[in-house]
């Protein structure tokens, strides 16, 4: 297993060709922040609507910007996909033994793998179709305003514990 | 001046942050400026792209809402920003790409004001409406404004030569993923609609 996750975790092509470029990593540092931004912007808006902020709004609406996170989303694991990969052209270490050893890492993968559980319950629990029928002005149910808090606390800590990977890395 | 420079870098309180052992000052800090980041550019986008046409069922006016958490991004990534600097004041401010960086946060947060009081200034009553060219234009700039911020503040790490090739790369990669966008949409669109609309060019709408 150990063998099997060395081999298929690290990318040496990737790493050889950031080694390559100087370009590779400061465009994926750049889009993953892109990333973020459009996932905080476009989720993260729903969210505060549902927790109560602009009630003016109705959130069906507000799932339009969705599309717009999910993109974001994408860019981030896409660039982070990349920066894991070929972690060896940054740092002199498999990046096998940087997800092992690595924290910050490991909880912010937890905390990403939480965050789709908090998107499956929103709909398991029928809180999405709950919220599809809130007009202008109208108070979310509880249960939907803690799953949408989670999901901006879980947001946020997967951006913290990525800006503490360096921290606990060698 | 270089001197007065030198003495804020070592003081005890950009020592402190720069150099304990704890994950609560430098990180934390740096984490809080992406916070920021993330409500103030995010948010903002956000009505940026509702003004120029996107998620049109959006009624604009009650957006004005998120505007005080969009000033509450400001002023920790103002407030950390100064500390940051503080850590490394000499290179930075000795740096013509953190001076980008500065610049078009200035002129980001004048599109801000400006798309401001053109989406809900006092007698604007646009809802569900178009939004006028003007206004539009404006939103684009932030845009524009704001992704010249993010990536100059990314490149402010990098030697000169890198920053270069980088910027290059960060517009050839913006400019594929708008041709991409543009392509799906343009197959999307003409998939969706029925037949006899097909005969019409799908990039009218």
């Amino acid at each position: 297993m150990e063998v099997f996750l060395r081999q298929w975790i690290e990318w040496p092509s990737v790493a050889a060709f950031i080694g390559a470029h100087s370009w590779v990593w400061p465009l994926c540092e750049t889009f993953h922040f892109f990333g973020i931004i459009l996932l905080v912007g476009g989720v993260g808006m729903f969210d505060l609507r549902v927790l109560g902020m602009a009630r003016g709004l109705p959130p069906v609406a507000l799932k339009r910007f969705i599309p717009w996170g999910v993109f974001g989303f994408t860019l981030c694991v896409v660039t982070g996909l990349v920066f894991v990969t070929g972690m060896r052209s940054n740092v002199p270490m498999s990046a096998y033994d940087v997800i092992r050893t690595d924290v910050f890492l490991q909880l912010k993968l937890v905390f990403i793998a939480f965050a789709g559980v908090n998107l499956l319950a929103f709909y398991v629990t029928g809180m999405s179709r709950a919220v599809d029928d809130l007009g202008p002005g109208d108070d979310a149910p509880g249960l939907a305003k803690l799953i949408a808090g989670a999901s901006l606390f879980l947001w946020l800590g997967v951006i913290y514990f990525g800006r503490l990977i360096p921290e606990a890395l060698g | 001046m270089w001197d007065a420079l030198e003495a804020i870098e070592n003081s005890g309180f950009a020592t402190w942050v720069r150099e304990a052992p704890t994950v609560l000052a430098y990180s934390t800090v740096l984490a809080l400026h992406t916070f920021g980041m993330a409500f103030l550019v995010g948010l903002s986008a956000m009505i940026a792209l509702r003004a120029l046409g996107f998620a049109r069922s959006v009624p604009l006016a009650p957006m004005e809402k998120f505007f005080p958490l969009v000033f509450v991004g400001f002023w920790v990534n103002a407030v950390t920003g100064v500390v940051l600097t503080m850590l490394a004041a000499r290179s930075l401010l000795s740096n013509p790409d953190f001076y980008v960086k500065l610049t078009a946060i200035a002129g980001a947060v004048v599109s801000l004001r400006m798309l401001r009081a053109g989406l809900f200034g006092a007698g604007v009553k646009l809802d569900t409406g178009p939004v006028p060219l003007n206004t539009r234009i404006v939103a684009v700039a932030m845009l524009a404004f704001w992704a010249v911020a993010v990536t100059a503040g990314r490149f402010t790490a990098y030697s000169w030569y890198v920053r270069k090739q980088s910027a290059v790369a960060v517009l050839v990669a913006a400019f594929l993923m708008l041709i991409v966008r543009h392509v799906a949409a343009r197959v999307f669109a003409s998939s969706n609609q029925p037949l006899a609309s097909m005969a019409t060019p799908a990039s009218s709408r």
